[in-house]
């Protein structure tokens, strides 16, 4: 990964040299453990060499950065529209495609730099693996060793492989196609999509397929969190603050919960990507990936799509072809 | 000042005794985390964390309180709170911040005291939990706060091994400490110094947030376009204000059927939400991140200062720990004073 770091320091620079780009978006180091967060550089000067070299490329770049684009490409007569570099995953370009299928990112103003990807570490699942005893510090070898150290000075080694994150796990596209650079290496071997724990999941009995619902809603505080770290959340004003006349309640009634979660992921039907956004931003650990999953698996299962690298597809809410599948209309 | 010992195993026997018709609250670790509720025997209760994961804030200011009842046109006050609570282990960062919410909710014009929190607060004996090892988010001591900060506590439990030691710091927590008094062992020498070290230890370990002149600062640049630069990566959401225990802002809709019945609710809001600022003629006064984030930051920094005379951040913590992106406010506020 030291290696795909280098590389990606080299193609910002390079690209901000030839004058490119405005900006370049990657990740830098977080102030946790287990965290690399979302970092942009903005050319004030013609190399902004600090700044570059502040860019990292490790197992803890879980971020979907797509999310951060549609707001520079807002219509605004009075500025124009920024050229921006950026470091993608698999995930994070199979969100900026769905974006430019949805007109959000203009495709000439971006340049993609695909990262081969060898899925990113669950925080939580480290986080579980040492009780609540606090980390204090955390760092990975190129033999995929995750050093731990925790607050009683102790360190710890772990298998990085065994601390990977679900959606990285189940990822079908661990290497990105149809970027403008494409940084060497290997990516992990693709997944099978994790289809079949939802399958398990739907032979349950409704009553125990409603408690896991019931259970993981009530954890939520509305705090958004979810929506605003989904790539594919754009609109501009959402249903839940249609205020006239009002769609759902502003509390944590449990009904307006799960009215919200509901209809944000049912809106994400041929855009979700799987990468877990929402389920890692939740402060609460509201599991939702159950449900966009399940989301993920019926349009491939009704309209045989899955939100991939193409720009040239149509998602298949966009549009209406005699064959698509209306079973679920006469046989619900 | 009383001061008394008793087991970890008989807590809930001793605060159930000085309970009385009171509830009592412990943390415990729920299904979200480790969160205050209301407890009923004593291996409910944990004492293994750092701090809960939403703030207590929500126990006097729950996230939806209903003021009223209507329908058609006869209007019903719901009651004020008349149950009394037992508060136990809350850090005492926390406690300082009930402290900053009670200036908010009693105002000191004392036009608008709010009866719902004011009731709750006013029945509540607040038993603060002295942190022994504050995390590396922490930095209550940089905000007027202290791993042993006695403000806002009506008693000061320190953890020592198999045994906390209570010390009251109101006349509310003496009284609660005098019902109970058969239960208590007396503090011995050895206790107080343990506690005493034990309390300077994790203030020592506390890393510096230098804040000094931070408030004359940030009035100064409130147009700089640094603002931009820090705020980029905020995605908006409200996360760092719901678990915020200071944040305090609130919305107040109804909610009704067809028949015209309803209630009125009181829901806390953020000043991260597009909704926050919208006039009703549409216009909105702060229409992006940047504006919101400052926001929140010259409320807590400034604006308090001059209207309550006190930063309202307690150190806690839970907005760098939990924010999606790990924009860190100690960060923000390290540039902010740098500007």
């Amino acid at each position: 990964m030291e290696s795909m770091e280098k590389k990606i320091r080299e193609i910002a620079r390079e690209i901000f040299i030839n004058q490119k780009i405005d900006f370049f978006l990657g990740y830098e180091e977080g102030s946790v453990p287990l965290k690399s967060r979302p970092f942009f550089i903005q050319a004030k000067e013609k190399t902004p060499d600090g700044l570059i070299n502040r860019l990292v490329w490790n197992s803890f770049c879980s971020n979907n950065l797509a999310v951060f684009l549609p707001k520079f490409f807002e219509h605004d007569p009075r500025k124009k529209p920024p050229r921006i570099g950026i470091s993608v995953k698999g995930c994070d370009l199979r969100s900026i495609v769905a974006l430019i299928k949805e007109k959000q990112v203009p495709r000439e103003n971006i340049v993609l730099i695909g990262v081969p990807c060898l899925g990113m570490i669950d925080k939580t699942k480290v986080e579980a693996n040492f009780q609540g005893l606090e980390i204090i510090g955390s760092e990975e070898t190129p033999e995929g060793v995750l050093n731990i150290t925790t607050k009683d000075g102790k360190k710890h080694h772990l298998k990085r492989e065994e601390f990977l994150q679900e959606a990285c796990i189940e990822c079908r596209f661990p290497m990105t196609e149809g970027t403008d650079y494409l940084i060497e290496g290997k990516a992990r071997d693709p997944g099978d999509g994790g289809y079949a724990r939802i399958k398990a999941f739907e032979d349950k009995p409704p009553e125990e397929r409603w408690e896991y619902f019931k259970r993981e809603i009530s954890k939520c505080i509305r705090c958004n969190a979810c929506r605003q770290a989904c790539p594919t959340c754009w609109c501009k004003e959402c249903f839940a603050e249609q205020t006239d006349l009002r769609w759902i309640g502003a509390s944590i009634d449990l009904s307006d919960t799960m009215i919200f979660h509901l209809i944000r992921i049912f809106h994400q039907a041929g855009r979700c990507v799987e990468c877990d956004a929402c389920y890692r931003a939740c402060p609460m650990g509201v599991d939702l990936r159950m449900f966009t999953k399940k989301i993920v698996q019926d349009v491939d299962e009704l309209f045989s799509y899955v939100p991939g690298f193409s720009t040239e597809d149509t998602p298949p809410m966009s549009t209406f072809r005699e064959e698509d599948s209306d079973n679920f209309i006469s046989e619900p | 000042m009383a001061q008394g010992v008793i087991k970890k195993e008989d807590l809930y026997r001793l605060l159930s005794t000085a309970a009385g018709k009171k509830k009592v609250y412990a943390p415990i670790d729920g299904v979200g985390g480790i969160e205050f509720a209301e407890i009923h025997e004593q291996k409910e209760i944990t004492l293994d964390y750092s701090n809960s994961k939403l703030s207590p804030k929500s126990i006097f200011f729950p996230q939806r309180e209903v003021l009223c009842t209507f329908a058609d046109d006869a209007l019903e006050e719901v009651q004020t709170p008349k149950e009394a609570l037992i508060v136990f282990g809350i850090r005492p960062c926390d406690a300082l911040s009930l402290t900053y919410l009670d200036k908010v909710f009693s105002d000191s014009a004392g036009r608008f005291k709010d009866p719902y929190y004011l009731k709750r607060r006013e029945n509540a004996v607040i038993i603060s939990l002295a942190c022994k090892e504050p995390r590396a988010t922490c930095f209550c001591t940089s905000v007027g706060g202290s791993p042993s900060g006695k403000e806002g506590a009506d008693i000061l439990v320190y953890e020592l091994a198999d045994k906390l030691l209570f010390e009251s710091c109101s006349d509310r927590g003496q009284d609660f400490m005098k019902t109970a008094s058969v239960l208590f062992k007396q503090a011995e020498e050895d206790h107080k110094t343990a506690a005493k070290e034990q309390a300077e230890k994790a203030k020592d370990g506390m890393p510096v947030l230098n804040l000094n002149g931070l408030k004359e600062r940030v009035d100064k640049v409130f147009e700089d376009p640094l603002w931009d630069e820090i705020t980029r990566n905020c995605l908006g959401c409200g996360a760092c204000t719901y678990l915020c225990p200071t944040c305090h802002c609130f919305d107040i809709t109804d909610e009704e059927n067809r028949k015209g019945e309803g209630y009125r609710i009181r829901t806390w809001d953020s000043c991260q939400y597009p909704l926050f600022t919208l006039h009703a003629s549409g216009h909105n006064p702060r229409v992006n991140k940047k504006q919101r984030m400052r926001q929140r930051i010259m409320h807590k920094y400034s604006y308090t200062v001059d209207n309550y005379g006190d930063i309202f951040c307690v150190g806690c913590g839970r907005c760098i720990l939990y924010c999606p992106v790990n924009l860190d406010i100690r960060d923000m506020l390290n540039t902010l004073n740098k500007l």
